[in-house]
C-alpha cells in the first residue's frame, strides 16, 4: 500500500498529536480531548479518526501501548495510544510552523494587537 | 438497531481497513450513543458519522492501490537517488489509460503556457513606466489631507478608537499610543533634501494611492539611509542611536530587507529598530497616499471637524456613573486635548463629586494628550502635584492645577483599572497616581510604551517616528517603557471592576467607623 500523505499534515492528524501530548489515550478519550481543544469545532468520526491513527502508527509517530479498560467507561478492553518521540517532533515542527503563518498574518495586519 | 446500521454502513471501507478497526469504531459508535442521547444529539451524532463517512470512505479506497515494495533497488546514501519497485502486480488498464491522456493533455498545453507571457509584469515595475503619470490619483476630496482623515477614520473604525487630531489628520497617534498630537504637524527634517524630489521621488510619486509602493534595493538604501541618519540625530540617546542605526545597516547588508512591499518594508525596519533599541516607540511609519511635505495648518475647518467628531464620541469619556455604595465609576477611553474637551471633562468630574470612592477605568484606554491628564489628576490632589512623564521636559503643564474650586473628590480613595492593552498616556497616569501612592491600580501589567516619538518624514511614502527626550524621572531610574506598569492588586481585566468594587467597599467600611469615632 502507498505511504499517506502527511506533509502537509493533515488537520485530523495534527490535532491526534496534540491530544496524545499529555497521556496515553484510547479511540474515544482521543477523540474527547480533540472536541475539547478545538471547543467543539471538530469530532473526529471513527472513519477519519482510525484512518488518521493508521496512518499515524505505519510512520512510528503514535504507537500502540496496551489494551486494557477504562473505569470511567465500562469493562470493555480498550487500545491505548502513545506519542512517540518522532510524533512530538512532528508536532513541534508543524506548531511552529503555523506559528510562522500566525506572524506573517500580523505583519500583514490580518490580526490587531500583539496578544493574539 | 443503531449500531446495526452503523455496522452494515461500516461494511463500505475496503477490506483491510474495515478488518482491523471495526471493533474499535464500533466501540466508539457505542460510547457516543451512550454519550450523546436526545433527539438533537442523536442527529447530530449521525450526521457527523454520515459526514464522516463522505469522507473517509473514498479516501480509503484511494490507498487500496498495489503497495510498492518497499525495497529500494539500491539503499541511497547521503543524496543518493534511490528507486523504489512495484511489487508482482502490475498497473491496471484504467491507469494506464488515465496516465496516458494526463500526459498528452500535459505535453500539449505547458508550451503553451510557457510561451505566453499573459499580463504578468513583475520585471515591468511601474517605477519603470514614467508615461504612467495618470496613475496619480487626483485628489477629489480636498488634497491629501482629506485623505489621510479618510484614513483616520479607517484606522477608527478598526481600532475603536478616535484618530482624529487638531488637524483632522493622524492616524497613528493612538495605535502608536505615543504620538500625541498629529505627527504630520511635528515633523522635522529628514535624511534627504526636501522640496528637491530625487529621482526615487518621482518614481514613488507616479505610483498611484491606490497600489503599494514597490521598492528596489536602491529605494530601500535610501530610506534606511536616512532612518540611520535621524536616529543619530534626534534619539536621545547617542549610544543607542548608534547601535540602532548600524543594526539597520548590518540587516541590510545580510539581505535580510529584502522586501517590496512598502508597508512590510516599514514593519521591518519597525522591528530592526525596537529589536536594537528596546524602544517601542521608534518606529517607522508608511503611508500609501503621499505625505506631505509641509506640517498642514490647523485650520478652523480641521478643528470643528476634529471637535464635532469628539463631541459624537462625548470626548471619550464611555461612562460616568454613581455605582451602589457610592461608589463613582468613569470609563475613559481615551485622554483628548484639553483644549477642545475640557468642558466635558470638567462636567464628568463634576458629576462624581459626590461619590465617596472613584474608579478610573482606564483598561480600554490607549493614550492622548498630556493636558488631559493632567486635568483629571488635578481633581485627586488637593495641592499641586507633578506629574512625570517620560516624553517632555518638565513646564509648567507637568503640574496638576490642584485644588480644583468646589471640587471633594481630593481625599476620596482612587481605584485605577488597568489592562494589558492599556498605554501610553493612560500608562502615565497610572503610573503617576499609583509613585505618589495616591491610587490602588487593580488588574493587569499595562503595556509599556513610555516613550513618544517625532515624525520625521523622509518621502512621500515614508518617516520614522523617533523619541527625542528623556527627562529624568522623579521616582527612579526606570519608567514604564517595554516593561509596563505592575498593578498593586493583579487581577484579570475582565475582573478588575468587581475586584476594585470590593476593595472600595471594604475601605470605606473601614473609614466610616473612624469618621464615627471623632
Amino acid at each position: 500500500m502507498p505511504k499517506r500523505k502527511l506533509d502537509p499534515l493533515p488537520s485530523a492528524a495534527f490535532q491526534i498529536l496534540l491530544s496524545l501530548a499529555g497521556e496515553d489515550l484510547h479511540g474515544y478519550g482521543i477523540m474527547r480531548q480533540i472536541a475539547d481543544q478545538t471547543g467543539g469545532r471538530m469530532r473526529l468520526g471513527p472513519g477519519t479518526l482510525y484512518s488518521s491513527i493508521h496512518t499515524l502508527l505505519e510512520e512510528k509517530f503514535i504507537e500502540e501501548v496496551d489494551t486494557r479498560e477504562d473505569a470511567r467507561l465500562g469493562e470493555e478492553r480498550r487500545r491505548y495510544y502513545r506519542l512517540t518521540s518522532a510524533g512530538r517532533k512532528l508536532a513541534r515542527t508543524e506548531a511552529e510552523r503555523l506559528a510562522d503563518l500566525l506572524r506573517v498574518a500580523r505583519v500583514k495586519k490580518i490580526f490587531r494587537g500583539d496578544y493574539v | 438497531m443503531s449500531e446495526k446500521i452503523y455496522l452494515w454502513l461500516w461494511r463500505l471501507y475496503p477490506s483491510h481497513f474495515r478488518e482491523a478497526y471495526r471493533e474499535e469504531a464500533l466501540q466508539l459508535f457505542r460510547d457516543r450513543a451512550r454519550h450523546e442521547r436526545g433527539f438533537f444529539r442523536g442527529l447530530r451524532l449521525w450526521l457527523d458519522l454520515l459526514a464522516d463517512l463522505a469522507i473517509s470512505v473514498p479516501r480509503e479506497y484511494l490507498y487500496v492501490q498495489p503497495a510498492l515494495t518497499a525495497t529500494p533497488a539500491q539503499h541511497g546514501l547521503d543524496d543518493t537517488p534511490s528507486f523504489y519497485i512495484q511489487g508482482n502486480e502490475s498497473p491496471c488498464l484504467g491507469a494506464l489509460l488515465y496516465g496516458g491522456v494526463l500526459s498528452l493533455v500535459i505535453f500539449t498545453v505547458m508550451p503553451g503556457v510557457i510561451g505566453h507571457d499573459g499580463k504578468y509584469r513583475a520585471t515591468h515595475s511601474l517605477f519603470h513606466q514614467p508615461e504612467r503619470p495618470t496613475d496619480v490619483r487626483p485628489s477629489t476630496s480636498g488634497g491629501p489631507a482629506s485623505q489621510a482623515v479618510n484614513d483616520a477614520a479607517e484606522e477608527a473604525r478598526l481600532t475603536g478608537q478616535p484618530t482624529l487630531t487638531a488637524t483632522g489628520l493622524s492616524s497613528v497617534e493612538v495605535d502608536r499610543g505615543g504620538f500625541h498630537s498629529n505627527p504630520l504637524s511635528q515633523q522635522k527634517g529628514s535624511g534627504v533634501p526636501q522640496g528637491q524630489p530625487t529621482p526615487e521621488h518621482a518614481s514613488l510619486g507616479v505610483v498611484a494611492a491606490d497600489e503599494d509602493v514597490k521598492l528596489d534595493a536602491a529605494q530601500r538604501h535610501r530610506i534606511i539611509e536616512a532612518a540611520a541618519a535621524n536616529l543619530r540625530q534626534y534619539y536621545f540617546d547617542r549610544n543607542v542611536a548608534q547601535a540602532t542605526a548600524e543594526a539597520l545597516l548590518a540587516h541590510e547588508k545580510s539581505g535580510d530587507d529584502a522586501v517590496t512591499q512598502g508597508q512590510d518594508f516599514a514593519d521591518l525596519l519597525s522591528r530592526q529598530m525596537q529589536g536594537a533599541s528596546h524602544d517601542m516607540h521608534l518606529s517607522m511609519e508608511y503611508s500609501r497616499d503621499p505625505l506631505p511635505e509641509h506640517p498642514p495648518e490647523d485650520t478652523p475647518e480641521n478643528l470643528a471637524r476634529y471637535r464635532k467628531a469628539m463631541e459624537r464620541e462625548n470626548c471619550m469619556f464611555r461612562k460616568v456613573e454613581i455605582l451602589p455604595r457610592g461608589i463613582g465609576y468613569l470609563k475613559l477611553d481615551f485622554f483628548p486635548d484639553t483644549t477642545v474637551c475640557d468642558s466635558t471633562a470638567m462636567a464628568a468630574m463634576a458629576s462624581l463629586n459626590r461619590a465617596d470612592a472613584i474608579i478610573v477605568d482606564l483598561r480600554d484606554n490607549r493614550g492622548g494628550f498630556e493636558n488631559m491628564v493632567s486635568m483629571i489628576a488635578s481633581y485627586l490632589f488637593d495641592h499641586p502635584e507633578y506629574m512625570y512623564s517620560p516624553r517632555e521636559a518638565p513646564t509648567e503643564r507637568s503640574w496638576t492645577r490642584s485644588p480644583v474650586p468646589g471640587n471633594k473628590l481630593a481625599d476620596k480613595p482612587v481605584f485605577v483599572l488597568t489592562s494589558a492593552s492599556t498605554w501610553s498616556g493612560a500608562e502615565q497616569f497610572s503610573y503617576d497616581l499609583k509613585m505618589l501612592r495616591r491610587a490602588t491600580l487593580v488588574g493587569e501589567t499595562t503595556r509599556g510604551g513610555a516613550h513618544a516619538g517625532e515624525f520625521h518624514r523622509i518621502d512621500d511614502h515614508f518617516g520614522v517616528g523617533i523619541p527625542e527626550v528623556k527627562p529624568i524621572n522623579p521616582f527612579g531610574n526606570a519608567d514604564w517603557e517595554g516593561i509596563g506598569v505592575q498593578p498593586d492588586v493583579r487581577v484579570k481585566a475582565a475582573d478588575a471592576l468587581k475586584v476594585a468594587e470590593k476593595l472600595a467597599e471594604t475601605k470605606l467600611q473601614k473609614k466610616l467607623p473612624m469618621e464615627n469615632s471623632r
